[in-house]
């Protein structure tokens, strides 16, 4: 401890200098050139699917309250022409996966979408609600049933319960997807692929084979792909205003 | 609320928790941030939450920056 005491003085002056420095910076506000508007708007949709109840602050999480009113006013502005989902979800609440994946695939303007690392579970229908939707080679898509754990009050209720949910996320993924509903319920009720689990880890492009996904790719594909969308729909639009 | 996920309930929910309770979701300049209350008082950016990719591009924005 050979430090003097100016020195110590100096370290407690620190933080109050950089504070002072940091309000300068706050008051005299000097602008920052813009980058034009994009037209092309990215959701993404990471970690948990968060529904009715806040999940403990270390899971990343994706809230339905803030998405839902980002897809509104991407539909309202008329300068975004496009939407692109990026996906790297392990799932999450049923009943906000499913209100997201009807909210995006009731959107008027092109949306596409890319799974990335995972798109599991509620991911599935998020991830074929798009136009077109991509996948890269390595990302994955587990397909499993939906499970309930804890206290259970009224058990063949609840199972009704259950599985009209589960039936709810496979008729829209059957819908919203070029996969066959009894394809989709095998690869739910699959045995031996995820250990002592039941389901299908579904790899990029068995992912595309069984029809799920449309096209495996990333970036440029899903970019040039969504160009083209737009392109066809202003080509649409240029017709009619005369 | 029923969670649709491969993941275990205890990954989900720990048994002890705390740590991460400083984080807030606050609107700065019209956009969406979660920021960690620092002890004076200010704010900084952890993240962002908006769907226009320049957002992202903005200094102000990125994960880290203290806000007044």
């Amino acid at each position: 401890m050979n430090n003097n005491p100016e020195e110590n003085e100096n370290q407690e002056d620190k933080p109050n200098a950089s504070s002072i420095v940091e309000k300068i910076q706050q008051l005299g506000q000097s602008n920052i050139p813009q980058a034009p508007d994009s037209n092309i708007h990215v959701l993404s949709i990471i970690g948990q699917v968060e529904g009715h109840i806040q999940l403990p602050p270390q899971n990343k999480t994706t809230k339905y309250e803030h998405l839902l009113p980002q897809l509104i006013a991407i539909e309202q502005n008329p300068k975004i022409e496009g939407l692109i989902i990026l996906l790297n979800t392990v799932g999450g609440d049923v009943e906000a996966g499913l209100a997201l994946a009807e909210m995006i695939a009731s959107i008027s303007k092109p949306t596409v979408s890319i799974v990335l690392g995972g798109g599991h579970s509620i991911g599935v229908p998020i991830a074929v609600a798009t136009d077109y939707s991509f996948i890269v080679p390595t990302a994955t898509m587990t397909i499993h049933p939906v499970r309930l754990t804890g206290l259970v009050i009224g058990v063949p209720q609840t199972f009704e319960y259950l599985d009209k949910m589960q039936e709810r996320v496979i008729q829209f993924v059957v819908q919203h997807s070029n996969i066959k509903e009894e394809k989709f319920k095998d690869l739910m009720f699959a045995k031996g692929n995820l250990t002592r689990d039941i389901g299908t880890n579904v790899v990029g492009k068995d992912a595309v084979e069984y029809g799920l996904i449309d096209q495996v790719g990333g970036v440029k594909d899903a970019m040039s792909k969504l160009t083209a969308f737009i392109g066809t729909n202003n080509g649409a639009e240029g017709g009619v205003i005369q | 609320m029923i969670l649709y996920t491969p993941l275990a309930q205890h990954d989900i929910f720990p048994v002890e928790q705390g740590g991460f309770s400083n984080v807030e979701h606050i609107a700065y300049d019209g956009r969406m941030i979660y920021a960690i209350k620092t002890k004076d008082g200010s704010y900084q950016i952890q993240q962002l939450v908006s769907t226009d990719p320049q957002d992202y591009l903005r200094k102000e924005f990125s994960p880290g920056s203290i806000l007044s």
